[in-house]
């Protein structure tokens, strides 16, 4: 496993590379597409698990940061989605040079499957995408965030300033992590139902638990002969907040995608 | 500022991201940024992240890596607790700079488990000249104890809970509401490796004066959300003997959540630290 910057030099991008380990080398690499804010912090653990998993079925596998987050270059407030549909692109090219590949696999968690899926019709060396638990629409997860905050007080019951909220200028702040209206808007453009995938590529949707499923995407994608969509009935609490910062390691989805892809 | 990707010691290495200034001054301090709880060395809510950046701003450079078993950190053999062997691998991060940068002397720092890593490896390694600790061991006081149960004796509520849990013990009721849903996440969740426990009182005081007595400079940061911590000044009080005069800068955010997720407790405490970490370093360089 080996951990590294790549991308411009003033905007540089925090990758773990996790090259193949084992058997016939896969002809496609994998590029794992974050999930945001707590969410990604609950779920480093998993990601990492599922990187190794498919690097001993043959497969070069990147994980990386979006710029603003994690250990890559900027701030928050300096990014948006389309920077980080960027960013994909940028880890996308790396891994091909690095595996000598030429193409990839993408799989996104919650708003990386989003992110992911917006690369994915961008480009055309992608041979498949994994949607995990994805939101639809990038609108879907705006309005989830303000139900949460909605309604919450200045201070928690615990006597804590409240870190849940929506401010005056319209910065979302939740469990630790800030969305400028700049972020936000830029998230309420992407649609799954508005993008268009080339029929070459093949879909893979995996849903957690059935109320995250959204039987018009299915409706929509299932018309398309790539598309496929599985309910593993697994954990998906990824914005719970404790004190020790603690993982979620879902094993019956990480489990499914490794099948899937081995 | 420039980062970079390191990985140390073999043959399961320890992986890490080292921040460095502009201008690197061998004679200048280097920080260790250890992990909090399980959280993989970017830090709470990116807060180690934050927190290097801004050393470098100032001079600074630092090190934020993850503890074997922790984020991108294979674990290694060996049956050590974290406790035992986080010590050891901050040492390991410490020789390294020391062999690469020439870097000889060290400021450590830490939120909880790694509040309590800073600790130990303070006490074991003399390179290290301060530590910043939010929420470090804590021990309450006649104050601490007059002032919570002043203000719970007022609120029936805290009756009524008190009642709840005498009869959940009489009775075992509680064991009947965990929900199935819940038991079914606990099955996920990766355990802690690291049950936190506070030493004795008097070997915490033993460590201290000998510390001070080394003079390690120490900033300390409590939460509110540390239910053994009542008001500012209880950690100077819980050691009365211990002679820390300007060595300690102690403070309470007594509205902050344990893992800073207010973004204006995360600007506080990045000017908090980065301010102290300034005053060490001129401090170091007027004895020098």
């Amino acid at each position: 496993m080996t951990p590294f910057f790549f991308g411009e030099s003033k905007n540089q991008l925090y990758g773990v590379l996790h090259p193949m380990q084992a058997g016939v080398k896969k002809p496609a690499a994998i590029v794992l597409c974050n999930p945001f804010g707590q969410e990604y912090m609950r779920s480093h653990r998993a990601y990492r698990q599922l990187a190794i998993m498919l690097s001993k079925q043959g497969y070069d596998v990147l994980r990386f940061d979006y710029r603003g987050t994690g250990d890559s270059a900027l701030n928050l407030d300096q990014v948006n989605a389309h920077d980080w549909i960027d960013d994909i692109g940028v880890a996308i090219d790396e891994v091909k040079d690095i595996a000598n590949v030429e193409q990839v696999n993408l799989i996104g968690l919650r708003l990386g499957g989003l992110l992911a899926a917006s690369a994915c019709t961008q480009r055309e060396d992608i041979k498949s995408l994994i949607l995990w638990d994805s939101f639809v629409s990038g609108k879907q997860y705006i309005t989830e965030l303000e139900s949460q905050i909605e309604g919450e007080g200045l201070l928690s019951v615990n006597g804590e300033l409240n870190s849940n909220y929506k401010n005056k200028s319209g910065i979302i702040n939740f469990n630790g992590f800030s969305l400028s209206s700049d972020l936000q808007k830029s998230m309420k453009i992407l649609n799954l139902m508005k993008m268009k995938f080339s029929g070459k590529k093949s879909i893979f949707n995996i849903i957690s638990h059935e109320e995250a499923i959204s039987f018009s995407f299915i409706e929509y994608m299932k018309e398309k002969n790539n598309f496929q969509s599985e309910l593993i009935d697994a954990p998906h609490d990824w914005n719970y907040v404790d004190k020790y910062g603690g993982i979620l390691l879902p094993q019956p989805i990480i489990q499914g995608i490794v099948n899937r892809l081995g | 500022m420039k980062e970079r990707a390191v990985r140390v010691g073999r043959p399961s290495p320890l992986i890490g991201v080292v921040c460095e200034p502009e201008i690197i001054d061998v004679q200048r301090p280097a920080v260790l940024i250890f992990n909090s709880g399980v959280m993989h060395h970017i830090g709470s809510c990116r807060l180690s992240v934050k927190l290097a950046r801004s050393f470098s701003d100032i001079g600074i450079l630092s090190v934020r890596f993850d503890f074997s078993g922790i984020g991108d950190s294979n674990t290694r053999r060996g049956n050590g607790s974290f406790s035992k062997t986080a010590p050891l691998e901050a040492k390991e991060i410490m020789d390294y700079l020391q062999a690469k940068r020439g870097i000889k002397k060290f400021v450590l720092y830490g939120l909880c488990s790694g509040a309590d890593a800073a600790y130990e490896t303070a006490l074991i390694d003399e390179r290290v000249v301060a530590y910043s600790q939010i929420d470090a061991y804590c021990y309450k006081t006649p104050r601490f104890h007059y002032q919570y149960y002043k203000a719970k004796a007022f609120k029936i509520r805290c009756w009524v809970n008190l009642c709840k849990r005498l009869m959940t013990k009489v009775s075992s009721i509680k064991s009947y509401f965990v929900p199935k849903e819940d038991q079914k996440e606990n099955e996920y969740l990766e355990p802690v490796s690291y049950i936190r426990s506070f030493p004795p009182k008097e070997d915490l005081r033993v460590g201290l004066s000998e510390l001070v007595s080394r003079g390690v400079f120490m900033n300390i940061i409590f939460t509110g959300s540390e239910d053994d911590y009542g008001y500012a000044d209880q950690y100077r009080e819980s050691f009365k003997k211990v002679k820390f005069e300007s060595y300690l800068d102690l403070h309470y955010f007594d509205k902050s959540t344990h893992i800073i997720t207010h973004p204006d407790h995360q600007l506080k405490v990045v000017k908090t630290i980065t301010d102290w970490l300034s005053y060490v370093v001129s401090q170091l360089e007027n004895e020098r």
